[in-house]
């Protein structure tokens, strides 16, 4: 900036020289330059106003078209957006392996009060005992009117008991809306689904959590935000579940048992179909666990699972499978099957003290179910053999299935091994498995040797498993199996055109105090079916059954277990897809001779 | 000194100030005052009793205001600006501590006669200090970083007080007031261009910081944020208000349902619906055209005042003029773009239209100011 001195020396000397007050040329420069610095100033300010007005314009602009926009959309009602129903969380579906509903959710409404705002409470308190008989009128007024600002009265509420509420109409009374859990089955699948309650409760919404079976095991995956939209696939399939529920129970009644269970698994897959657990519960209304007595007792025990019990007989056809593995024997071989064998102290006898002499083949073991015979098998076979085994079957672990029950039912093993403990868990004594370990274990005899992991879950293609024995092994095991069918322990389990192949079990219920009890019995029928490719087993287990036509009450699985698995092949078969197949029999007369 | 004493002579003096009031400004002002009375009553059920008449009786005693203020000198104003300024201070100290809460803020002071919020005489006054500041400050200090802060600080003491109300909008529109006073002054743009920059930084920072793991908010701090910014994720809940005023523009279309028709804001669809939200009853039935005439009655208010700040050689007349429009265009335009959905909801009434005493009272008296500095601008 150049600045003109406000006292230019040539212009005082001239007017001094003039003889005029120099001065007034400094005060004419004085304003001058005040001039020019406020027009700067001005110029400045103008400036800065066109860029506000401009801002104004800009603003007007923005403001005017949007209001345009505004005029030509149309209108709609506002939906409630991805964020609104963050606050619900959806809990996914479950559903059966084709899709069908299983568990759902349901809108419905808390009721709470706020006693504050309530007009009155004598009113109210009287009309709500009246719409929930449950409830005391007595004791309602009077916790309305302790001084408190919120109650809870009910967690969920019909429309028709909301609709009577409703018509109280004091301003106390306040709705909240939640989702519930509804399985829409009832009954149906109860010990796999478990069921689900209420966790953290709030007005507007409320926790959905499960509390048991598939619905706590899976919890986190249930309630998952990113699946919520996915309902979770089992592989159970409804119409086989209704099928074996419906035949287990006719039966548990009329073999006057106390319990029943069944499993029907898919023997390439481990995938559980039907698993039925009786007597069982509603788990829209899950009743209260036992506080007094044996949890056994109570419907929610899943004896499928849980129910962990010497399992008899049907263990002979692992150390008779073990055997023609290790290639020790072969179906004809011989095998000494004199009874009474003693060991030790101990005696071990035959059912209902038979005796089958020196020399019984391999096959008639297990169609006779000799105990004996198979304690000679075991003892070939030896200890550590035997574990190992066992343990690849699945025997030693509590089971991997999806409920939150599985991973505490553990197998009872006997902490030692002496042969003792290999004769006797060779026909199932000593020992305690649950009726998920011997399906997955005689699963993996049926589908030719290999290792079957059971599962509640839709697989869509078989498991890469390792293998436990060989097929040539396997597939005789599943022959002799057949043949306890056809002429054995088990002949009331066929089904023409199934081909059943099966294996019985009965097993004294030990007693609290030490010991066994003589009269109850655990009954067991692992079958597979159809032998010539066997696709599917089914165990069937009743708890102290009694079968009661005869002239004396009989309590071998052959006359309980097996007829109740005879009718539920005959009802899932179809259902499974199954065509039934008129076995080609050997032509009359034309017998084997060595046979 | 200011410039203007040195021409008094040329300045009307008695009733011939009457003349020289800008009428233009008053007719508009008074227009739009109308277009509220009509909105009142119809939002009343065609009631005038409820909201329409207390308003037009407002409106009536803020002209008398108005007119008195414009009487006087604008010397004289610009000598209180001071003083109006700390009482206005001293008066939002009383309603922090005093205050008579309403609407779940306390910025209310009874008077008795009036319920006044002290928040918006602060909004006026500023702006008479800020005028008054760089009236009296040489033109080449305006941007020496002392002379800045001066202001600065004059601006944010009150806008810190209002905002513990809380009331984040007028908080917002005096800073915003302030800044524009500042900025027609003649403060460096640096100063403005590094304040812009730093709390675009600093927002960016926060927004940026989600989900890392220096994240510098809480996740539900930063969910209210975003409803906050887009009511529209929440429709039933934070974004109600906007999206039933949405759906009231839509419905209003070009023309209108016409008068009383409006079916969204008479059906109590919306809440505030004489206060805040009026602005949607006037697009639903007068429609496009009837809300972009208020629009443009607004705009012409504005482009009055803007002239007449051009016109007015006076730096304290002109700097005042433009922050009383400043300050009226921040009420409206914030108010239409909340309604519309483009802002964040903050409770800024729609000027002269809004059911409301003090607000109005504050902005005629405001407009008085103008006014005066018109009438007494040197010539």
């Amino acid at each position: 900036m150049t600045r003109t001195p406000l006292r230019p020396l040539a212009r005082i000397l001239s007017a001094r020289a003039a003889g005029e007050n120099p001065d007034v040329i400094e005060r004419e420069n004085l304003a001058q330059r005040h001039e020019a610095m406020r027009t700067r100033t001005r110029g400045r300010a103008e400036g800065r106003l066109l860029i506000l007005g401009f801002a104004f314009l800009a603003a007007f602009g923005l403001i005017g078209m949007r209001m345009g926009a505004l005029a030509t959309a149309t209108a709609a009602e506002p939906q409630l957006a991805s964020s609104g129903t963050e606050i619900l969380a959806q809990r996914a579906d479950i559903t059966d392996r084709n899709g069908r509903i299983l568990a759902t959710n349901l809108m419905t409404n808390s009721l709470y009060v706020q006693p504050k705002d309530m007009v009155d409470p004598a009113r109210v308190a009287a009309e709500l005992a009246q719409i929930f008989p449950d409830l005391d009128a007595a004791a309602l007024e009077r916790r309305f009117t302790d001084g408190r600002s919120f109650m809870w009265v009910r967690k969920v509420l019909s429309p028709e008991q909301q609709q009577q509420v409703h018509e109280i109409g004091d301003p106390g009374l306040l709705f909240g809306p939640r989702e519930m859990r509804l399985y829409p089955n009832g009954r149906l699948a109860a010990h796999v689904l478990g069921g689900a309650s209420f966790g953290a409760e709030g007005v507007d919404s409320a926790e959905v959590i499960g509390t048991a079976g598939v619905e706590k095991a899976l919890d986190a995956r249930l309630r998952d935000p990113a699946q919520a939209g996915a309902p979770l696939a089992l592989s159970i399939d409804l119409t086989v579940q209704a099928a074996t529920q419906e035949v287990l129970e006719a039966g548990m009644k009329m073999m006057n048992a106390k319990g029943a269970a069944a499993i029907l698994m898919d023997v390439h897959t481990g995938e559980v179909l039907s698993m039925v657990s009786l007597p069982d519960f509603d788990p829209n209304d899950r009743p209260q666990p036992l506080l007094t007595g044996d949890p056994g007792d109570s419907p929610l025990f899943n004896r499928a699972v849980q129910g962990v019990y010497e399992l008899g007989s049907t263990f002979k056809i692992f150390a008779v499978a073990q055997a023609m593995d290790l290639g020790l024997v072969n179906p004809e071989t011989m095998v000494d099957a004199k009874a009474p064998m003693y060991w030790g102290k101990f005696k071990i006898n035959e059912f209902e003290g038979h005796n089958y002499g020196p020399l019984l083949s391999v096959t008639e073991v297990i169609v006779k179910s000799s105990n004996v015979g198979a304690a000679h098998i075991a003892m070939q076979i030896g200890g550590l053999r035997q574990q190992a085994f066992f343990k690849s079957l699945g025997l030693f672990d509590a089971t991997p299935v999806e409920l939150v029950e599985a991973p505490g039912a553990k197998p009872l093993i006997p902490s030692k091994w002496p042969e003792i403990v290999t004769i006797t868990t060779a026909y199932g004594h000593g020992m305690s498995d649950s009726p998920m370990h011997l399906a997955a274990a005689y699963a993996a005899i049926a589908n030719g040797g290999l290792a079957v992991k059971p599962t509640l879950l839709r697989r869509d293609a078989p498991l890469q498993a390792e293998r436990i024995m060989s097929e040539t092994a396997a597939r005789a095991a599943v022959s002799m199996l057949r043949q306890v069918v056809t002429r054995g322990t088990a002949s009331l389990g066929d089904v023409p055109g199934y081909a059943v192949g099966g294996k019985t079990g009965t097993a004294d219920k030990p007693k609290p105090t030490g010991g066994y009890y003589k009269d109850k019995v655990v009954n067991t029928f692992a079958s597979m079916f159809p032998t010539n490719d066997p696709k599917y087993v089914l165990i069937v287990t009743l708890d102290e059954p009694v079968e009661t036509s005869g002239p004396k009450p009989r309590r071998t699985a052959g006359w309980t277990a097996v007829p109740v698995a005879a009718e539920i092949i005959r009802r899932t078969a179809p259902l499974l897809g199954l065509r039934p197949e008129i076995e080609l029999g050997a032509p009359d007369g034309l017998v084997a001779v060595n046979n | 000194m200011s410039f203007l004493e040195y021409r008094i002579k040329m300045v009307p003096t008695g009733l011939q100030k009457f003349l020289h009031l800008n009428w233009p400004l008053i007719l508009l002002l008074t227009a739009v005052a109308a277009v509220g009375w009509l909105m009142l009553y119809s939002v009343a059920g065609g009631n005038i009793d409820t909201w329409a008449k207390p308003q037009m009786q407002r409106f009536g005693a803020g002209l008398g205001v108005m007119l008195f203020i414009a009487f006087v000198p604008i010397w004289f104003w610009r000598n209180l600006s001071a003083l109006a300024y700390l009482v206005a201070i001293g008066l939002l100290l009383v309603v922090e501590f005093f205050g008579h809460t309403g609407m779940g803020a306390q910025r209310w002071i009874n008077l008795g006669f009036i319920m006044l919020q002290p928040s918006e005489l602060m909004k006026v006054a500023l702006i008479m200090l800020l005028a008054a500041y760089y009236d009296w400050l040489p033109g080449d200090r305006t941007s020496r970083p002392v002379w800045v802060l001066v202001p600065v600080i004059l601006i944010l003491l009150p806008t810190a007080l209002v905002l513990t109300q809380p009331d984040l909008g007028t908080a917002l529109l005096l800073m915003l007031g302030g800044g524009v006073v500042m900025f027609c002054a003649g403060v460096s743009w640096i100063y403005f261009a590094v304040v812009i920059g730093a709390g675009i930084g600093l927002v960016a920072t926060v927004m940026l910081s989600r989900g890392t793991t220096w994240q510098l908010l809480h996740d539900y701090q930063f969910k209210r944020i975003d409803t906050f910014l887009d009511p529209g994720s929440d429709p039933l809940g934070a974004g109600y208000h906007i999206s039933q005023a949405k759906i009231a523009l839509g419905s209003g279309g070009w023309g209108g349902k016409g008068f009383m028709q409006g079916t969204q804001s008479r059906l109590n669809f919306l809440p505030e619906k004489h206060t805040d939200f009026i602005f949607t009853t006037l697009a639903e039935e007068f429609g496009f055209i009837g809300a972009f005439s208020l629009l443009t009655l607004y705009a012409l208010i504005i482009g009055f005042c803007v002239i007449s700040a051009l016109q007015n050689k006076d730096r304290f007349s002109s700097l005042l003029i433009l922050g009383v429009a400043a300050n009226f265009f921040f009420y409206f335009a914030v108010n239409m773009s909340m309604v519309m959905g483009l802002a964040p909801v903050v409770g800024v009434p729609l000027p002269l239209v809004s059911y409301g005493g003090s607000a109005m009272l504050v902005l005629l008296a405001s407009f008085g100011l103008v006014q005066s500095a018109h009438v007494h601008r040197p010539r």
